[in-house]
């Protein structure tokens, strides 16, 4: 994993967690690796990645019992949570490229549609 | 806690190199002293271990004075040039009555150091693995390592560093000294600078990525350029 060096390291492990949760790579249940491994997996800082975990449990990602692996929250509003938040994130920064260069809404509305599909297109023919 | 206070050094008449250094590193955590070269980086972690006498200062352990705890190794270049890898692990063995054979092993096996090789004949970049095997091969709750990513290139770098995220760090509190921190610093708990036998400016360093959205990099263009 390659991080961005002037934002927390934790935060970006946390968006990294985020995104599996969101596309269901880590589905609701699942057992996730222990502090020790991701750090090692990730190539992090042990206490980086307490640092992470423990975001998580604050923002109900995922839940972690005394002497068994932490898990992905079963509660499917915290999922649905996280692709809206990730989606607005996303869409906020598009927004501000565009209005950047002041393209009118219909115009961007038009292109969006359609180099969206012609993208799942080319990703459905490879 | 390794605490260090008012360290003062001065080499026969000229200006001091150290100057009043105070600074801590805790347990369980990478502290990484960066200095410009000739800054007395060296010169800091060799008075920690007593191996300088300095003009004044002192050095606690976990509250008391005393070296026991602390793993140092030094400069490579010193040792004798037909001893080899096998020759320094027995004397190693030998000496320490704290030396953890199986730490020692596992780590030659994971660098894929051999014990036939002569350590002066060793490259670089297996020199800092050696460097490093010796370190952690001691079970000591502090661990001072001198520049261990000098001259050595990108891919060993990596290689390196994988130990600073493994189960090897479990119950150490780190030490290292730094002049150029590219690659490691999402490895680094915390930084401190040292500038004219001072320490200028100290950090957290996920603190200073979320409070003022810099790298280690960025602060150490504002520190050392001004």
């Amino acid at each position: 994993m390659q991080f961005d060096q002037r934002s927390p390291v934790y935060l970006q492990v946390v968006r990294w967690f985020k995104e599996q949760i969101a596309t269901e790579e880590l589905k609701c249940g699942q057992e996730i690796p222990s502090r020790r491994e991701i750090a090692a997996q990730l190539g992090i800082n042990p206490n980086t990645a307490q640092k992470a975990y423990k975001e998580m449990e604050d923002q109900h990602l995922i839940t972690t019992e005394r002497n068994v692996p932490s898990k992905i929250t079963m509660d499917q509003e915290v999922v649905k949570k996280v692709r809206t938040e990730m989606l607005d994130e996303a869409v906020a920064q598009f927004i501000e490229a565009v209005q950047a260069i002041q393209i009118p809404l219909g115009e961007v509305v038009t292109k969006v549609e359609t180099m969206y599909q012609s993208t799942e297109r080319r990703k459905i023919d490879a | 806690m390794l605490e260090v206070h008012g360290l003062k050094k001065r080499y026969g008449r000229k200006k001091p190199i150290l100057e009043g250094v105070s600074f801590s590193v805790r347990p369980d955590s990478i502290t990484c002293l960066i200095g410009l070269n000739g800054e007395g980086k060296s010169t800091i972690l060799k008075a920690i271990m007593g191996l300088v006498p300095v003009d004044a200062g002192t050095v606690l352990v976990d509250g008391e004075v005393s070296r026991e705890k602390i793993a140092f190794v030094p400069d490579l270049q010193t040792m004798p040039g037909y001893m080899t890898i096998g020759d320094a692990l027995l004397y190693m063995s030998d000496y320490y009555p704290d030396w953890n054979p199986k730490v020692a092993e596992e780590l030659m096996g994971l660098f894929k150091l051999l014990t036939t090789d002569k350590i002066l004949e060793l490259s670089k970049g297996n020199q800092a693995k050696f460097s490093l095997v010796l370190g952690f091969a001691l079970d000591r709750p502090y661990l001072l390592l001198d520049e261990p990513f000098a001259g050595i290139d990108l891919f060993t770098k990596e290689q390196i560093a994988w130990i600073f995220s493994s189960h090897y760090m479990e119950g150490r509190g780190i030490l290292m000294t730094t002049h150029e921190i590219i690659e490691i610093e999402h490895l680094i708990d915390r930084v401190v600078f040292l500038q004219d036998g001072r320490i200028i400016d100290e950090h957290d360093t996920e603190e200073m990525r979320e409070v003022y959205g810099k790298s280690v990099q960025d602060r150490m263009r504002e520190v050392y350029q001004r």
